[in-house]
């Protein structure tokens, strides 16, 4: 790994999870407006955090278990904001709450 | 459904947590047996009465420690007994100065001074060697630890901590044992400067 | 009020204290990274950050206790059992800190003798406090763990949140002993010390921070106890499921096996995950409430709680948490600026939301509102903000010229800190700092003179009616 590699794949790895909290921001301001507007920011947040993943599966001078993690995670961010929130919205249903 | 009751959840805290538990204890016992003195990755206390290198084996892919032939520290020989007494002393040295809190050992501890892991191996202490008029690389540290603030080389100095000789001797023993243990690579190419783009 | 209430704003008072000196103690740290002939020979960097990390520890654990000792007679519908003996050490355990503070300050070392180790100093991170204050602490402890535990013994019914809490005070107060031994092989002393280190703030402390934001949210936000607890069993599994072989990622480059590399990376790499939940539940929370609430400081702070934790220990841990990377970023101001940041979020944030809620109670406030807890809000998470950007600027640059380029010696150690992306990391850190410090000030004016000011309106007005 040269220096500068080192530096670009640490970021790299940041912006993967910044990309998410953003994602999940947003994803969950759309659920709340109803609005599409909202939840295609949220998809290019998502695009973000996609694309930067691919940079680190093509690029990254990691062992391919590594890689295999960093996909994965990149699968886990996609799907933790819509099962949490369908999670929250069935408990706060069941308690009377309305969203 | 199942999932929103927070039994469910109970039951998973429980079984997660102590599966867990139990992988760590026996990853410990495991660990523990590699990291003592004289395991598999940390050699004996006697290893101050050799010579010690730090070089790149291709095989592993990184560097480890090699311990070569007999290299007196301050020119006599130590039993396991002494050099475990000397190591205690260090030890005690490192704790009641709070050498932690400005140093780091193994990259653990504060910023604010070098990192001391491979310090025995770096090879500034020929500087020093100058500088105190110490005849041997061990002789120079013991000089410098008694009276830093005496031969500081860069405005961030090391302040006077009131080293005894007998302290400092077993500070540089604790550093020459510090040095050989095998630290899975950390920190990397020590002494070698890398200006590569591959 | 309760006792037990009346002793949590004790607590709290004394926490908000302590962070105080944290932050005074913090500057003067950062102070010697630009000057460093700045009290040579007098007070020196490592005095100033003992003060600085072990107040961090100090003000975290009564900001905790306050919290749970606010909480505790809600839960229980009584006095916790023992509540005279916890009152009597409130004020023993404040008494031995400014003690040690003391003999930091003025004595700072001893001979290399068990003495030292007992009268004045360990030397150990974090928990450098001599040997007797260290006894005190593990008693101030162990009567906490008595009141919560036998509280729940001898209740009828016992909630969720107080069944988690009481079984977490186990492992709690039994790591604290690793306070204690001096082990001469640094492998081996190291590798205990983390299962202190770590498994007190990536484990138990957030489990404790967890069970304290349950109630939190209940009380700011009416959310049921069925939807909390439910939340709070999935985090306990999410964050020890993750955290406790999570602890893996500080046995990298201690002597340990190699089988650590690869353990501790992926466990600490799924470590965000959960942090990622955290975020869409206090959105969620927030966003059906509308963002309303009586008590919007402590609604805001529990929200920087959720964003802070995630940002903190999640987006700048990830960054330096995989082996190969950390190789280079492990012992620089990378690691400082992650560990500022994830300390904040997931703990500081926290305890400023429960100062709040006690602060609405015990001043019987309808509503918790105005300029000034916004000043310190801003000031103290801006100036949060700048510093771990400053440090992550100085680390940056550090983990490249001295590790990845350098060689890691002491020539390269120097080129590292005179570097200029390095050195303008310092004077911005201590710029933000600064903001920070500004911030500490606002916020201890806003918690003194909030509702006080209704009140002696109320008073002048009355006697012309």
């Amino acid at each position: 790994m040269t220096p500068a590699m080192f530096l670009l794949t640490s970021l790299s790895l940041g912006l993967m999870v910044l990309a998410a909290g953003a994602y999940a921001l947003l994803y969950c301001v759309a659920r709340f407006k109803g609005s599409r507007a909202f939840l295609m920011l949220a998809g290019c947040a998502y695009g973000v955090l996609a694309i930067d993943t691919a940079g680190l599966l093509l690029r990254a001078p990691i062992d391919p278990p590594w890689k295999l993690l960093m996909a994965v995670s990149a699968l886990a961010y996609l799907f933790i904001p819509p099962v949490t929130w369908r999670y929250l919205q069935s408990t706060h249903r069941e308690e009377g709450v309305h969203s | 459904m199942q999932y929103d009751d927070p039994k469910f959840w109970r039951a998973g805290a429980i079984s997660t947590t102590v599966v867990m538990a139990i992988v760590l204890i026996m990853l410990t016992v495991d660990s523990l047996r590699a990291i003592n003195a004289g395991g598999s990755h940390v050699p004996p206390y006697t290893v101050i009465n050799r010579h010690i290198d730090y070089t790149y084996n291709a095989k592993l892919a990184r560097e480890i420690p090699v311990i070569g032939a007999e290299e007196l520290l301050f020119g006599k020989a130590v039993g396991a007994g002494d050099a475990a007494a000397l190591i205690d002393r260090g030890k005690l040295v490192i704790q009641s100065r709070a050498c932690i809190d400005c140093h780091t050992f193994m990259g653990n501890g504060a910023y604010y001074g070098p990192d001391l892991t491979k310090a025995w191996l770096d090879p500034v202490w020929e500087t020093w060697m100058a500088i105190t008029g110490a005849d041997t690389k061990e002789e120079a540290m013991a000089r410098f630890l008694m009276e830093p603030d005496k031969y500081a080389t860069w405005q961030r100095k090391m302040p006077n901590l009131g080293l005894t000789r007998d302290e400092a001797v077993a500070m540089v023993a604790y550093l020459k044992w510090l040095s050989s243990i095998d630290t899975n690579g950390f920190p990397i190419h020590f002494g070698r400067i890398n200006v590569s783009n591959k | 009020m309760s006792r037990s209430k009346a002793l949590a704003v004790k607590y709290l008072s004394a926490a908000v204290l302590f962070f105080g000196v944290m932050t005074l103690s913090g500057l003067l740290s950062a102070v010697y990274y630009i000057n460093p002939d700045f009290l040579f020979g007098v007070l020196h960097f490592n005095t100033a950050k003992i003060l600085h990390i072990d107040t961090m520890i100090i003000w975290l654990l009564m900001g905790f206790m306050g919290a749970v000792y606010w909480f505790l007679p809600e839960e229980f519908g009584r006095e916790p059992v023992g509540i005279w003996a916890a009152e009597i050490l409130f004020f023993v355990f404040v008494a031995a800190v400014l003690a040690v503070a003391a003999i930091f300050l003025f004595v700072q070392w001893g001979p290399s003798t068990e003495t030292t180790l007992w009268l004045v100093q360990q030397g150990r991170k974090y928990v450098e406090a001599p040997r007797w204050a260290a006894v005190g602490v593990a008693l101030v402890m162990l009567v906490f763990a008595w009141n919560v535990v036998g509280t729940a013994l001898q209740a009828r019914r016992i909630t969720g949140i107080m069944a988690v809490m009481s079984v977490n005070m186990v492992p709690l107060v039994l790591l604290y002993l690793i306070a204690f031994p001096a082990i001469d092989n640094m492998a081996v002393d190291l590798y205990w010390w983390w299962w202190l280190v770590h498994l007190w703030v990536e484990a138990t402390w957030e489990i404790l921070i967890g069970c304290i934001m349950a109630l939190a949210v209940m009380k700011l936000l009416g959310t049921s106890r069925r939807i909390v607890e439910g939340w709070l069993y999935i985090e306990v599994s999410l964050v020890l499921g993750t955290g406790i072989l999570g602890l893996g990622h500080h046995y990298f480059w201690i002597g340990t096996p190699d089988y650590w590399l690869g353990i501790g990376g992926f466990f600490s790499a799924l470590e965000p995950l959960p942090l990622l939940g955290m975020v869409v539940h206090a959105i969620y929370d927030a966003g059906v409430h509308r963002m309303k609430t009586t008590n919007r400081p402590a609604f805001y702070w529990t929200l920087a709680e959720a964003f802070g934790n995630f940002l903190g220990g999640g987006v700048f841990g990830f960054m330096i948490t995989l082996p190969q990377l950390n190789l280079f970023a492990h012992g620089t101001q990378w690691t400082v600026s992650h560990g500022h940041f994830a300390f904040w979020g997931a703990y500081a944030c926290g305890v400023l939301s429960v100062c709040y809620i006690a602060l609405q109670e015990r001043r019987k406030l309808a509503t918790v509102d105005g300029p000034g807890w916004i000043w310190a809000f801003v000031l103290l998470n801006g100036g949060l903000v700048g510093m771990v950007g400053s440090l992550l600027v100085a680390g940056m640059a550090q983990a490249f010229f001295e590790r990845a380029i350098g060689g890691s010696t002491l020539d390269a150690f120097i080129a590292g800190q005179e570097n200029p992306w390095f050195t303008l990391g310092m004077y911005s850190r201590f710029g933000f700092g600064l903001v920070f410090g500004a911030g500490y000030l606002v916020l201890v004016l806003n918690l003194l003179a909030l509702g006080r000011r209704e009140a002696t309106l109320a008073l002048r007005v009355a006697p012309a009616e």
